[in-house]
């Protein structure tokens, strides 16, 4: 009886061990692979690990844009089983209004969507909270957003990027290769509760590169906010400024005008032109301020010297059936440097026409006109320069005054720079430092001769001198400053003719004789007497080259001279208009300026000695002996000074000194 | 030590003998109203007094033996699996503990972000401007500032008007 029994026992011990056997192969064997894969899919997790966009810097390491990881929270609203318990859940997790959410997710669902997004920038804590909760019907993405902390400071040269992060204007477009980063892949062994117990990196993220511009935030503010307040007052539409070292071409500021906020995506109702890069993209016809490409031409292949004497005209000049005026009066004959002074219409062209139109075009071609400046800016204008072979006989002497060709503000500075750094085409640069890599500089390459370069700084610094253009306007307290100013009319193609609106600008540089920067200003469509250069341009330039070469602790080269003051809107607008058939009697005539710089004031103090040229050791024996307080600064013989020389000393101001050997 | 009979109830006691008597029949063999009878239902039991008085302990070198090799077996084999299993679980330990750490990581590294992100936004120039002339401060004039240390320009200033 009992063996029977335990006979029993064992068959069933067997077919149990049997099937467990058969049901273990069939698990491990069989859908291995299976099963495998399920747990696998339980026990581990693929998890993205993020790669944020380069940021972009200014030259002194302030961000300009930066990405910040953000949490997005989806749900698929045909899953989400009761409308009104998920919105109760989302509103409460998110703060969110849950009314809204509500009847937000109700018209999601009701539309057939399986998509929709609750929350695009949900706080880490949001999101965790929400993963806890586990719903099926929830997702979460990790993600990253693009900020721009300066809201729209350097919004034309920064650009913008779209929903995905790529970019889609400006450096953010043109150098999408650099800052664009590759997220790697980690796959995390959890246990039961979804905590993390192994990991294991399957690709490695690669980080955009880091951008660092030659701009430097503080002179792109006040570039802009200058730009912005003479737009305004002036009636213009639009308006540039750019402010280049001559040396090496890096462009400090790039201001255009009218702005925009890159953080916000473009809407229906914002103005189309605000996205423009005026500086870079939107040629304009430069009016007087060419006339230093044509003086420079001059000066390099005729025998014109600045003493030598032109004959304006007494004011007009009729050429292939064109007469051209100046924009008031007259002159008779006066020296090529006076032409340049008085901005000479006439001079302008009789100068050009002894130049000739095959070196003319050479020089304006030489000084980088009618092609691209090479800055990373997507949609940079080459401007307009025609070929030799479709010149006109009237494109010589329109030419000559900037008519018939259209620049860039880009352009203008890279001109200017030549004539301030002696002679070099040098390639205006933006991006300083490529992923903590310095950007080589390409080679300059020789235009004009040092000789007419120094030459032509001279005659541009007549320009901002009693009886110029651009005086008092232009004038740098401190600083010896040469410039030029312009007031082309603005073409009206369909009537024709060009109208009494102008596109005022101003391009110099200082100091003279060493100059540090170069300002370009431009205001397209001001009217009036007050829109032309030397009135609405020049004012910016002394704002922006003010502080410029204060941030860039630049020395001063003169003494203190306070800055005349002309009442605006009087008589004392100057004759910088390069007008084609204006006549006489138009309402835009302007009058010659007074003299009428206010008297400085005698300052009280002991006088400055001159240390240049002694040692340190000398001057300060010199200072202590006089009882003046010196900042010495280097080491070597005294290079420069300021206070200069001879000037007062104000009470509690120290004379630094600059040594070097 | 509770037997069968114990648990059922269905002990005897009869002071010092115990009588086994033969059951009493309550109902006929073949009352149609009898239930199924429980295994040992009609098996009753009794305690039998055991005098173990006269046992006498005595030393079994062998099971003694045999003891202290089950012991030592039992300790080696604890020693072996702890051996192997520790490592494992404290690298399991260490795992949870690690991962808790990179998700911390990551965690800070985003938060340093928006940090420098709210930093920059605070030190953005215009909003300084707006400051600036709240408090009826202006930007010093060219010169007006002199560095103290004339290598490091950022470094240190100071006003001298």
């Amino acid at each position: 009886m009992l063996e029977r029994r335990l006979k029993w026992l064992a068959g069933l011990v067997l077919i149990w061990g049997g099937v467990i056997f058969c049901k273990l192969v069939s698990l491990q064997v069989v859908h291995h692979r299976l099963y495998a894969g399920l747990a696998r899919a339980r026990q581990e997790q693929v998890i993205k690990i993020l790669a944020p966009r380069g940021t972009i810097l200014d030259r002194s390491g302030a961000p300009l844009a930066m990405s910040v990881p953000t949490q997005a929270v989806f749900v698929n609203p045909q899953k989400v089983p009761d409308l009104g318990v998920a919105a109760d859940l989302l509103s409460m997790v998110l703060t969110m209004d849950r009314a809204d959410l509500y009847a937000r997710l109700e018209a999601a669902r009701d539309g057939g969507r399986g998509y929709f997004v609750v929350e695009r920038k949900a706080t880490w804590e949001e999101a965790q909270r929400l993963r806890g909760m586990a719903f099926d019907w929830v997702e979460i993405s990790s993600g990253s957003e693009r900020h721009y902390p300066n809201g729209s400071l350097a919004a034309h040269i920064l650009g913008g990027v779209d929903f995905d992060e790529k970019g889609n204007a400006g450096i953010e477009k043109s150098l999408e290769a650099d800052l664009q980063g590759a997220a790697g892949e980690e796959r995390v062994l959890t246990d039961v509760k979804g905590r993390g117990i192994d990991a294991l990196v399957e690709s490695e993220p690669k980080p955009g590169a880091a951008l660092t511009l030659t701009i430097d935030e503080r002179l792109q503010f006040v570039a802009e906010h200058e730009l912005a307040q003479a737009a305004r007052d002036k009636g213009a539409h639009s308006g540039s400024v750019v402010v280049m070292n001559p040396s090496n071409g890096e462009i400090l500021a790039l201001a255009s005008y009218p702005a925009f906020d890159p953080n916000l995506p473009p809407g229906p109702e914002d103005n189309p032109e605000a996205r423009l890069n005026h500086a870079s993209s939107v040629p304009f016809e430069p009016g007087s301020v060419f006339k230093v490409i044509t003086l420079a031409a001059a000066l390099e292949t005729t025998r014109l010297r600045p003493e030598s004497m032109i004959d304006c005209g007494r004011g007009s000049i009729t050429l292939f059936g064109r007469t051209i005026h100046e924009a008031h009066g007259g002159y008779g004959v006066i020296s090529m440097a006076d032409v340049l002074k008085h901005s000479s219409n006439v001079g302008a062209i009789r100068i050009g026409m002894t130049v000739g139109e095959e070196r003319m075009h050479e020089y304006v071609r030489r000084f980088g006109f009618g092609e691209k400046t090479g800055v990373p800016l997507p949609a940079e204008s080459r401007g307009r320069l025609r070929g030799l072979e479709r010149w006109s006989k009237a494109s010589l002497p329109s030419i000559s005054i900037g008519q018939e060709v259209s620049v860039t503000a880009l352009q203008l500075a890279q001109a200017a720079s030549i004539v301030a750094n002696g002679g070099l085409l040098v390639r205006p640069r933006l991006v300083l430092k490529r992923g903590g890599q310095t950007v080589r500089v390409p080679a300059p390459v020789r235009v004009i001769k040092p000789e007419t370069a120094v030459t032509m700084r001279q005659m541009m610094e007549g320009v901002v001198m009693p009886g110029g253009t651009g005086y008092p306007e232009a004038r740098l307290e401190g600083y010896s400053v040469a410039g030029k100013t312009g007031s082309a009319q603005i073409y009206d193609v369909a009537a024709k003719h060009y109208t009494h609106y102008y596109n005022g600008s101003f391009i110099g540089f200082a100091p003279l004789n060493n100059p540090a920067i170069v300002v370009v200003v431009t205001l397209n469509g001001t009217h009036g007497n007050l829109g032309f250069g030397g009135r609405a341009a020049a004012p910016v330039f002394h704002a922006v080259a003010t502080e410029a070469l204060r941030v860039l602790d630049v020395p001063r080269d003169l003494g203190e001279e306070p800055r005349p003051v002309t009442e605006a809107g009087s008589a004392e607008d100057k004759d910088d208009l390069s007008i084609a058939d204006l006549g006489s009697s138009e309402p835009n005539i302007l009058e010659e300026s007074d003299e009428d710089a206010s008297a400085p004031t005698a300052p009280v103090g002991p006088t400055v000695p001159d240390f240049k040229g002694k040692t340190m050791r000398a001057v300060l024996a010199e200072a202590a002996e006089k009882g003046l307080p010196v900042v010495p600064d280097g080491s070597g013989v005294a290079r420069l000074q300021f206070p200069p020389a001879g000037s007062m000393l104000r009470q509690g101001e120290r004379i630094r000194v600059r040594f070097s050997r | 030590m509770a037997t069968m009979p114990a648990f059922l109830g269905k002990t005897a006691h009869a002071g010092a003998s115990v009588v086994r008597t033969a059951p009493a029949v309550a109902r006929p063999d073949k009352d149609p109203c009898r239930l199924r009878a429980l295994p040992l239902d009609d098996v009753l039991f009794y305690s039998k007094r055991i005098d173990n008085s006269r046992l006498v302990r005595a030393a079994d070198p062998r099971a003694r033996g045999a003891c202290w090799s089950a012991v030592g077996a039992a300790g080696v084999l604890l020693v072996l699996l702890t051996g192997t299993q520790v490592p494992n679980l404290a690298g399991r330990l260490e795992g949870y503990k690690l991962e808790a750490l990179k998700g911390e990581e990551r965690r800070l590294l985003d938060e340093r972000r928006t940090l420098e992100l709210q930093e920059a936004e605070l030190l953005s120039p215009d909003r300084l401007e707006r400051v600036a002339e709240r408090q009826n401060l202006v930007a010093p004039t060219a010169g007006q500032v002199v560095h103290l240390d004339g290598n490091k320009p950022d470094s240190a200033f100071a006003l001298v008007k």
